[in-house]
């Protein structure tokens, strides 16, 4: 027994030292770090902006969104607006985005746009999540998110959560509704979506 | 000391131990060679090695200074803990699965000891691992621990079969709690532990859909399910095929069941190829006896004379029914033996003599050993009454045969004669070079405790002291 209690010490001290070397690096480290963590915010809002000025001005409503959805926005890509700085612009925006979709198209197929949220923790602001779904009748037939978070590792999760979400065979035409699991790794943008889809959906039902 | 030691313990009132324990060809005594720690310290080596490893991803995966809030760090320090967890389940399954290598090389009193601490290792991880996610998340999405373990149960796939995981895993670690465990009959608790593979079938799926370092597929993921799959190839190897295999090849039965005193019987096994059995003295096996009443029970008792290459013997206290039930078995019975394994023989001492000390029933094992040990040996054999000591016929003539002293030590643990001999003055005037000795130790815990303590301070280091234990 004195040989699991010096095992479970040894373990809880390196753990939290483990944790306490990664939270506060040496000097050298964060020379190193700041430059990196920097440019991955501006790209990250900068296509959030583009992606919520750019649904209002283009309103990808009647057109054809592909399914890469987050290469649009940032096709048009305005000067401006990409060097807004992050915090207090977005959340103005967000509020901007709800518009149901103007022309329903000559099918029964609708698009629906759903409200923008930003995905966000404590720690930080990974970027802006739409959501836009195709009904067909009552049911959701496919499901797309114009935009997500990008840039460094943001482009590895929001690529999780589109294969986890996005599409006409995956979970959101699953489920029929915002009640879907959460992706690992990815927790505030899966909310984040959660939150746009079901905005979506009570627009379009 | 003399005493009449034969009395009917079953319905065979015969005498004890036709052959008198030894073979009817002499067999030149052997003695095995050393084998060392050096295995036991190899796999150690291993495990902490794969303990460090099995933390890398989350290091790698960790960009410095990214854990800026107390969300995140507690979060990390979840996800590490985690990993530890996953890792520590393995390591115990690994120990459990009697894998024959794992057997030799460390032995079943040695693996129920690593297998102990490891076990509240693990039990204190997976609590840690729960409440520091639970605490990070819970603060990450601005919500209670409650409402938190509402939305992990809710959301997240897997999480409900992973709660139970933890849930029979906290069960499974307080019922093995030692005054509880007393408290417990055998047969329950041991049900209790078996449903711990339940918690490695549970446990596995939220690793991979939630674990950060584990969800997304790559060399991280593979390795990690590829330590799945060899735990559970050692598993099925150690706990199926290898006594498969063993007992297809040697074809136990029973022989004979003879009384050797009031209480004790002998039972002599015979099968084939024993000649090839690769047996030591002290060695145990897990014994099964296919018979109505008794195949489902397995119980783990030492053989009682060393490998002569014609019959095993098992030397048994009848306690329990199921030991009772024993004295029944009738010759040709069909058994299930899996084993040999233990580390408590000739072979794992660390010099030249050796110190003996038996308790009641538990001279069977030393028994075997004194064949098997070079000469000069001691054995101290403790007994409550006369009538208690078993095998002193064997014991005297291994005495004559392989020059062993044998003292018998009669009477209560309160008596003076045994509380003085038993002390460490008492040790160092029985056998004046007691500290450069390896010790073998068998019997009831309470000898066991009051003579490790006597002998510690008698000086002897704590590795030559060898201690058989069965109980898991």
């Amino acid at each position: 027994m004195r040989r699991a209690l010096l095992a479970i010490t040894g373990l809880a001290a390196s753990t939290t030292a483990l944790v306490v070397f990664k939270g506060s690096p040496g000097t050298s480290q964060v020379a190193q770090n700041l430059p990196t963590a920097q440019p991955v915010n501006p790209s990250g809002p900068g296509t959030d902006a583009g992606a919520a000025a750019g649904a209002p001005g283009t309103d990808p409503a009647g057109g054809t969104p592909t399914s890469s959805g987050s290469a649009k926005p940032s096709t048009s890509p305005k000067p401006g607006k990409t060097t807004a700085r992050p915090s207090g612009t977005k959340t103005t925006k967000a509020p901007s985005a709800p518009r149901t979709t103007t022309k329903a198209p000559q099918s029964t197929t609708r698009r629906v746009t759903g409200n923008g949220f930003d995905a966000i923790d404590d720690s930080q602001k990974y970027g802006f999540v739409q959501v836009q779904i195709v009904v067909s009748g009552n049911r959701i037939v496919d499901a797309v998110a114009l935009s997500l978070p990008s840039g460094g590792e943001s482009d590895i999760h929001s690529g999780d959560v589109r294969t986890a979400y996005d599409g006409s065979g995956a979970e959101v035409v699953q489920k029929q509704s915002a009640n879907l699991n959460t992706v690992s790794g990815a927790t505030a943008t899966s909310d984040a979506y959660k939150n746009s889809l079901r905005s979506a959906i009570e627009k379009a039902f | 000391m003399t005493h009449s030691h034969t009395h009917a313990a079953g319905r065979r009132t015969g005498t004890s131990s036709r052959h008198g324990g030894r073979s009817a060809v002499p067999v030149p005594p052997q003695i095995p060679d050393r084998r060392g720690p050096g295995g036991r310290r190899l796999l150690g080596v291993l495990l902490l090695v794969g303990l460090l490893a099995s933390v890398l991803p989350w290091w790698l995966g960790t960009p410095a200074g990214s854990l800026r809030t107390t969300a995140a760090t507690v979060t990390s320090a979840g996800r590490i803990t985690g990993l530890v967890a996953g890792y520590l389940l393995l390591v115990q399954v690994l120990m459990m699965s009697r894998l024959p290598v794992l057997e030799r090389w460390i032995g079943g009193e040695h693996m129920a000891r690593w297998h102990r601490d490891v076990g509240a290792t693990l039990l204190v991880t997976v609590l840690a691992h729960m409440s520091l996610i639970l605490v990070g998340y819970a603060d990450l999405r601005k919500q209670s621990i409650l409402a938190e373990v509402g939305t992990l149960l809710g959301d997240y796939e897997d999480m409900v079969s992973a709660f139970v995981a933890a849930g029979i895993m906290m069960l499974v670690g307080f019922s093995s709690i030692r005054a509880i465990r007393r408290a417990l009959p055998y047969e329950m608790w041991h049900l209790l532990h078996l449903s711990s593979y339940l918690v490695l079938l549970l446990g596995f799926g939220h690793q991979f859909t939630h674990g950060a370092q584990l969800y997304r597929p790559g060399p991280v993921r593979t390795g990690w399910i590829a330590l799945y799959l060899l735990v559970i190839a050692a598993l099925l190897w150690g706990r199926v095929i290898a006594p498969l295999a063993f007992n297809l090849r040697y074809k136990l039965r029973v022989a004979d069941v003879v009384a050797e005193s009031t209480d004790t019987i002998s039972i002599y096994l015979t099968g084939e190829r024993l000649g090839r059995l690769a047996m030591l003295g002290g060695q145990h096996f897990r014994w099964r006896f296919l018979t109505r009443g008794c195949w489902w029970q397995s119980h783990p008792f030492s053989v009682s004379a060393a490998a002569n290459g014609r019959w095993l013997r098992v030397t048994v206290k009848v306690v329990g029914t199921h030991t009772a039930d024993l004295r029944d078995l009738e010759p040709g019975t069909r058994v299930w033996a899996e084993g040999p394994s233990g580390t408590f023989t000739a072979a794992h001492r660390l010099g030249e003599r050796a110190l003996l000390i038996a308790g009641g029933s538990g001279i069977t094992p030393i028994r075997a050993m004194l064949e098997e040990l070079p000469p000069g040996a001691a054995l101290i054999y403790r007994a409550r009454t006369p009538a208690d000591v078993l095998l002193s016929r064997e014991l005297d003539w291994l005495a004559q045969e392989r020059d062993t002293s044998v003292w018998y030590v009669i009477g209560s643990r309160d008596d003076p004669g045994p509380r003085q001999l038993m002390s460490p003055d008492g040790l160092r005037q029985l056998v004046p070079d007691v500290a450069r000795r390896d010790v073998y130790l068998c019997g009831p815990p309470g000898l066991v405790e009051q003579s490790v303590r006597a002998l510690r301070r008698a000086g002897v280091p704590r590795r030559q002291i060898h201690l058989a234990t069965f109980e898991l």
